[in-house]
Formats: structure tokens, sequence, C-alpha cells
């Protein structure tokens, strides 16, 4: 596979990933995903630190295995939490995709942009969450899947709520 | 103003069993500002933890009511607490929550101030043509009026006309120490916190903390995850928090501490799924059996007004800071002994995560339904809300035996079992309420 080929290959799986959580196809989106994935949002320390640590600092979303995700899912389907119901609209936008470090055939890491424009619809408001991305990307019987994503939160200063599908 | 009267909102009647407070209180926007004058500038608020601010010219940045104020520890440790304007045009002098600085310098005209708020440099003060009377000025940062600690939390009081800070938290402060004496070097901040807004009203959020009731309706989903994790049925196991189901057969109880304080307390049905359950032997010889015992039950405090410490699926520290009317904005930390062990510290941040952040499986529920709330609130004109009456029979004035055996003589007590999800607990908070702003009142007519 060459370089193309392979950003490609990236490109393709943040672009899905994208769809699958605003068409709220969340099997397909939890298929992504390997099982003992790791799915990190570090949580701003000070105005220009961010934590490096998930074990000793608070983050905003930290899951060790794909079981966390699983959680949430199982709570959007329940239409048991008042936060989620009715369930806010999202678009995610996913842009400028780079590879960086080593690449291999069945490995890479890629960093992106995102933003995502939600609309809550309960009170009628909107927001943008928007930071970036950093998916860590091996290939399981031919398939490109997220072994560990790293969400960076820029704007942190949240109005009322924010879940997994709000970045 | 409906009344002019601020005791005419509440009706407290203890033997008729009758708490009611007209949905006013949480919608005038008229009542806001008086209680932020009254109640946010005009007594004891928290404001940061002493080891926030550790070393020589550490500096904490934060909001009581309106005013900005600083928290800065000076070249030779001393605390000071300043109002966040320089004294030349009044520009707000600092711009981050926390840092360390020598100096202060205004980024206007450059007027400097050190670090216990001294000014030390007026910009080209001797080409500057001004009179004697300008020299006999004071130029330093204004100080606040009042500055204290209890247990390594800093208060301050924008009024001077306020009982001590020991006598304003009065009985609250052995509540206090069952958070505070809970590591042997002391307690700390978990790195991190959230920071997010509601757009409701600061009390919402102050009787939700000590609200029994809502747990089996709002936080349904939550207390359904935790069910499946409990039988397998989650792949998630990074979290074991407590579940809360099982406290309805078990005893709880709250006490109205006076001065708008009051704490919830119940009986934990899976203490060790509590981080603290790790130290439970050092703490237990440190502390003595009947401490470490409520040391281990959940109990939600709230010091009035905007302090609230919540003790149950993990240690959290909660600020409230009143925007408008129907607006609020938070800040929660996670609350542990310094020097914890690896292996407690996380159980302690992910049930922190997973229960109050708000990004969490909780958290976000509250903030929406107290959206619900202030949306309803104007959905009925002359209306009195019927939310303080649960337990209501139970309630008795003065101590309890769970009150002797802490030491304190509370203005009320309650005991019964979870089941009873009681809401006398908010009644301390109304009555300071009336208290504050009883006398601030505007004539207006009735």
């Amino acid at each position: 596979m060459n370089a193309t080929d392979q950003l490609r290959a990236a490109t393709d799986v943040l672009a899905r990933e994208a769809l699958y959580l605003d068409d709220r196809r969340w099997d397909e989106w939890i298929a992504l995903y390997c099982e003992d994935c790791e799915f990190w949002t570090p949580s701003w320390l000070t105005e220009e630190d961010i934590s490096a640590d998930p074990n000793r600092e608070i983050s905003v979303f930290y899951f060790k295995s794909r079981g966390g995700l699983e959680d949430r899912v199982w709570r959007i389907r329940s239409g048991q939490a008042a936060a989620l119901t009715p369930l806010p609209r999202t678009t995610h936008q996913v842009t400028g995709a780079v590879l960086e470090g080593d690449v291999t055939a069945d490995a890479m890491i890629v960093k992106s942009a995102f933003a995502c424009h939600v609309y809550f619809v309960r009170n009628k408001t909107q927001h943008v969450f928007f930071g970036r991305y950093e998916h860590g990307l091996v290939r399981i019987d031919g398939e490109w899947r997220i072994q560990r994503k790293k969400i960076t939160l820029m704007n942190d200063f949240v109005p009322a709520m924010l879940d997994v599908f709000c970045v | 103003m409906r009344y002019a009267d601020a005791a005419r909102y509440v009706i407290d009647d203890p033997d008729k069993g009758v708490f009611r407070v007209h949905r006013d209180v949480f919608g005038d926007a008229d009542l806001f500002d008086l209680e932020v004058r009254q109640i946010f500038e005009g007594g004891w608020v928290y404001v940061c933890m002493e080891n926030q601010v550790p070393k020589p010219n550490d500096f904490f940045c934060t909001k009581i009511g309106r005013r900005s104020v600083i928290v800065s520890r000076d070249e030779d440790g001393v605390l000071h607490c300043f109002y966040n304007t320089c004294r030349h045009r009044g520009a707000a002098i600092c711009h981050v929550e926390r840092g360390n600085k020598k100096y202060h310098v205004c980024d206007y005209h450059g007027w400097a101030y050190d670090s216990s708020g001294k000014n030390f440099d007026i910009k080209d003060r001797e080409a500057g043509g001004y009179a004697d009377s300008f020299d006999a000025c004071d130029h330093n940062l204004l100080p606040v009026a009042r500055f204290d600690s209890y247990a390594g939390l800093l208060f301050v009081s924008l009024n001077p006309n306020v009982p001590s800070l020991s006598d304003y938290l009065g009985d609250a402060k052995k509540f206090l120490d069952l958070v505070m004496d809970q590591g042997r070097d002391g307690m700390e901040l978990v790195p991190g916190r959230t920071n997010y807004t509601y757009a409701g009203n600061w009390k919402l959020q102050l009787d939700n903390s000590l609200d029994f009731y809502h747990l089996t309706s709002t936080h349904r989903s939550f207390v359904n995850i935790v069910n499946q994790r409990e039988a397998g049925k989650s792949a998630n196991q990074q979290v074991t928090s407590p579940n809360f189901q099982r406290r309805f057969a078990m005893p709880a109880g709250m006490f109205n501490l006076g001065n708008g304080h009051a704490v919830m307390w119940a009986d934990q049905p899976n203490p060790e799924t509590q981080p603290l359950w790790g130290e439970i032997e050092e703490v237990t010889s440190r502390v003595g059996e009947m401490r470490a015992k409520w040391m281990l039950r959940a109990r939600n405090l709230t010091i009035f007004p905007n302090l609230q410490l919540a003790d149950s699926t993990s240690l959290v520290l909660r600020t409230i800071s009143p925007l408008a009317v129907d607006k609020t904005e938070m800040v929660m930390y996670s609350l542990a002994p310094v020097g914890e062990a690896d292996d407690l510290r996380y159980t302690r941040i992910r049930q922190h995560e997973d229960f109050f952040n708000v990004s969490g499986l909780a958290t976000p529920d509250d903030t929406i339904v107290y959206e619900d709330c202030q949306a309803g609130f104007v959905s009925a004109d002359d209306d009195w809300l019927q939310c303080f009456e649960r337990g209501i029979t139970a309630l008795k004035p003065g101590a309890n035996e769970h009150a002797s055996e802490l030491g304190i003589s509370p203005v009320a007590s309650m005991v019964g079992e979870y089941a009873m999800q009681n809401e006398v607990s908010y009644h301390s908070a109304y009555q300071e309420w009336v208290r504050r702003l009883s006398g601030a009142m505007p004539q207006a007519a009735e």
C-alpha cells in the first residue's frame, strides 16, 4: 500500500466514524473500535496545559475498553436519560488528516481537526465543540479499526451537557 | 417584586408540617440581584483551597457574585485576597485562573503590584505633574473585607460586618473535618476540573446535591448501568460504583446545621467500592471508629451559599457561581488524600468521571432537569412549590442520637429509612435566604 492509499484508508475510517455518529448507526460506530481500545479526552489543567496522565488526573472521557462506549450507547438507546431525550442532533466535520509517526502496513497514526455542531433539540440551542483527533489505527483481517482515539477538546467550557457523540 | 418582605416568599410552619417556597424565588430577576448583593457579596463565600496556592507568589483568581478577586501568596508566604481591578483605570489585571507571579502588571498603563497587592510602580510618575493629593492616595490593590480559612479551605467576605468564619460555619465544621481529615497528609484537588453552565437558577444546584428523591427517576439510566455492570452484562469493568438501589432499606438522615448549611447522610451499601476503603485501617487508627464510620457514610454537605462537598461514589468539591437569575456556572473537582496510592486514585478518578463529570452518566441529567425547572417556573405565576415536605413528620428540632454521637447541636435533625427520600435538607438554605434578604427589600407594592 503506498502513502496515498494509506492516507485514503485512514480518512475513510474518520469519515465513516463521523457518518455513523451523525446517522446514529451506533452498532457500526462501536464496530470500528477494537475491544481493548483506549478512548480518551484529557481535561485542561490550566489555560495552557492539558492533562497527560489519565491515571492520576481527571479526564473528560477515559475508557480503557470498548465497554465504556457500549455503556454510552446503551444509555442513548434506553430512553431513560433526560439529557438524551430527545437526542441532540450532530454534524461532525473532520478535516486536515495527516499521517504522523511510524506507518506500517498494519498500523498508523492519523491526526485531524474536527468541529462537531450540536443542536440541543430539547431547548432549541446549539453549540460547536471543536478540537483535534488523534486516531491510532490497526489493520485486523484486512479492516482498519480504531485501537486508540485521543480527542483534544479546545473549548472545554460546557453548556449543560457533553457526551461521546458530541465530540 | 411581589412582596416587600422576604419572609413572605417562604412559608415555614413546622407545627402544621408545611414548608413552601414561592416560585418567584427562582425566577424573579430583582430578587436575584438582591441575592447577589446580600448573599454572595454580603457574607462568607468559599474561594479556593490553601494548597491551590502553595508557593510564594502563587495566585488563584475567581469570582464572588459580580466581583473578581485574586487570592495571592506573597514572598513571605502570607496569603492575601484583593479585588482584581487596577486602581488606575480599573482594568482587570489577572486573566488566568491560577499561576505564579511575583508582579501583577496592568496591561493598560503598566501600573505594577507585588504579590501582596502593594503598588510598587506607577509608570512615569515623576514626569506626571501629579498634585500632592495624588501622592497621598493609597494606590494598592483593594483588599477584601474579611479573609480566613478553615481546614485548608479559604473563605472571603466582601462585607466586614459578619461573624467570624468559625462562628459562621458552626457545626458544619465537624462535617468539613470528616472530609478534610481523610488523608493522613491532608487533602488535595485532583488535577483537571469540569467547568460548565446551565440555564437555571443557582439554588437548583444548591438543593439537588441534597436531593435523595430524584435518584431513581433522574438517574434511572445510571442506576441501570450500575446494575448491568454488577450482573456482568457490561464490558466496562473499570468502574465499581456502589449500587444506590440497596440504600433504600438502609438508614438515612439529615441535619439542618444553621446559617444555610445542611448535610444529608445515608449508609453506604458497598463501602468496599469507595477509594477510602483502601486506607480505612490507617484512617480508623487516626480518627477513631466513630468518625471513620461517618467518613464511609454517604454525606452531601452544603456550605451556604456556594460550596458543596459530596461524598458518595467518589468525593467531589463543587462551587456554584450565580451568573443571572436563569444562568449558573459550576466548577467541579475531585478531592483526594495527598499521596493516595495509584490504584485507589485510579478508582476515585474513574468513579468521579462516570457519575459527576458533566460528560458523565449522571450530571447531564441533573443540568437538563434544572433547565426544565427554570422553563417551568415562569409557566405559572402566583404559586408555591411543593418540593420541601417529604420527611417533615420525622423532622425534629435540635439534636438526635446521631447528632449527639458527633457532638453537634443542629437546628433540626431527621432520621428514617432512605426510602423516605427526605426533602427537609433544603430548609436551612431558605431560612437563611429569608434572614439575608430581610431588611434589604426595596419598598414595593403588594
